[in-house]
């Protein structure tokens, strides 16, 4: 993954800017990333019902409430009423909004290029409106700013963002998933940014599990104890001739 | 592009709908259309109030009356993707005979010239509330709302217009 990037010019180029984990192929954030300065001038809307609309007189809600000061764990899909995101990708938040709570998490949010009825209808149907913020992202501003958004027309759904999630503090990026493909639910799902936020917060777990810590180690012996063996036949055959 | 008018031939276009089997279908309007009575009306946007509970609901209950009347087909159209538009039409269990269409790129509703910017409500581009009924591709009534409101474009108006 990290050749076939470097031969692409912009590789190379969020290589140097980003460090290894720049190397992603199509988001312009990365981890240490502020979303706020990233994107200024971009709101979102919440989901919300037409009266509510009308009485709040069509409000959008800047990325600056949504994410200074807060701890939030953010995540984009394809399309409100599709698949995997209802089937799946929002469950897999929804049940686990009482650990999300119990590390301090402010606000689990899903957001979707979709206007904010069509999220709300959505939310209504999925009854995740109390663990989880819907929001809007009708014209797909802020997943363009992202670098997240992806043209789904042959799906017919038009421009759409990636299947993403995120762990933000203070609008900084501390985690960040990307499906390879909108389809797959591989790495953005609610488990997976349970488990990397878990591991932050322990830096001895920060780049590998301790059952990986093991494996890594068996490993390392095996290959000791091989080489030991055959140099110590070496050295038999050697001095026994 | 101007805005359809009575007399004219309704462009063709291709409209995306879930079948009974679920399964997603592409369709041309002038293929449902042809040779055929159809009632074609549009909604701003699905999951909101007066189209979903004044302007949908009207055609609903009034079907089987346009059915008798010799209308083939009667369809709402909305610049949603199928798969909001399944979903939508899944909230009105009572519906036997209005087919929910999706123009997710608004193309076909720039087509019409019908399209709206209701971008300041957190849109984009939509569609104008209206209903045609066409005749064999030919538009014979053209009810369409100026602006948000609920005057012309019902299925009663229609009926009037049978």
């Amino acid at each position: 993954m990290a050749s076939s990037a470097l031969l692409t010019r912009t590789g190379m180029m969020k290589l140097m800017v980003n460090g290894f984990q720049g190397l992603r192929a199509y988001a312009s954030v990365a981890v240490g990333s502020d979303l706020i300065s990233a994107s200024p001038d971009v709101s979102l809307q919440k989901a919300r019902s037409w009266d509510e609309g009308v009485s709040s007189k069509f409000a959008t809600t800047t990325l600056k409430d949504i994410f200074k000061d807060k701890k939030v764990v953010i995540f984009g899909l394809p399309g409100a009423f599709t698949g995997v995101c209802s089937a799946q990708h929002v469950p897999s938040y929804k049940n686990n909004i009482d650990k999300f709570k119990a590390k301090g998490i402010d606000s689990v949010i899903c957001v979707a290029v979709n206007d904010p009825y069509v999220m709300n209808g959505w939310a209504e149907k999925l009854q995740a409106k109390e663990a989880i913020e819907f929001y809007g992202d009708f014209d797909g501003s802020f997943h363009k700013k992202l670098d997240l958004s992806i043209d789904l027309s042959a799906a017919l759904l038009g421009p759409r963002s990636h299947r993403w999630s995120a762990y933000v503090v203070d609008g900084n990026i501390k985690v960040l998933n990307v499906e390879k493909a909108p389809s797959e639910f591989e790495v953005s799902g609610g488990d997976v940014i349970l488990d990397s936020i878990r591991r932050l917060g322990c830096p001895l777990l920060l780049l590998i599990t301790i059952e990986e810590h093991l494996r890594v180690f068996m490993a390392l012996a095996d290959v000791y104890i091989v080489r030991s063996f055959s140099f110590y036949g070496m050295m038999h055959l050697h001095s026994s001739s | 592009m101007a805005p359809i008018a009575v007399g004219e031939v309704i462009p063709d276009g291709t409209l995306a709908y879930f079948d009974d089997q679920d399964q997603l279908q592409s369709v041309s309007v002038h293929s449902l259309a042809a040779g055929k009575k159809v009632i074609l009306f549009a909604v701003p946007g699905a999951f909101t109030p007066t189209c979903s509970m004044k302007h949908v609901p009207g055609f609903i209950e009034k079907a089987e009356e346009l059915k008798s009347k010799g209308i083939d087909e009667i369809l709402c159209i909305s610049v949603n993707d199928p798969f909001v538009m399944k979903a939508w039409a899944k909230t009105y269990p009572e519906n036997k005979h209005v087919k929910f269409v999706a123009d997710g790129t608004a193309t076909y509703t720039r087509a019409l010239g019908l399209e709206l910017d209701l971008s300041d409500k957190g849109f984009g581009i939509r569609s104008r509330r209206f209903a045609l009924l066409i005749e064999d591709l030919k538009v014979k009534v053209a009810n369409v709302e100026s602006g948000g409101e609920f005057t012309v474009s019902s299925a009663e108006d229609i009926l009037k217009a049978l």
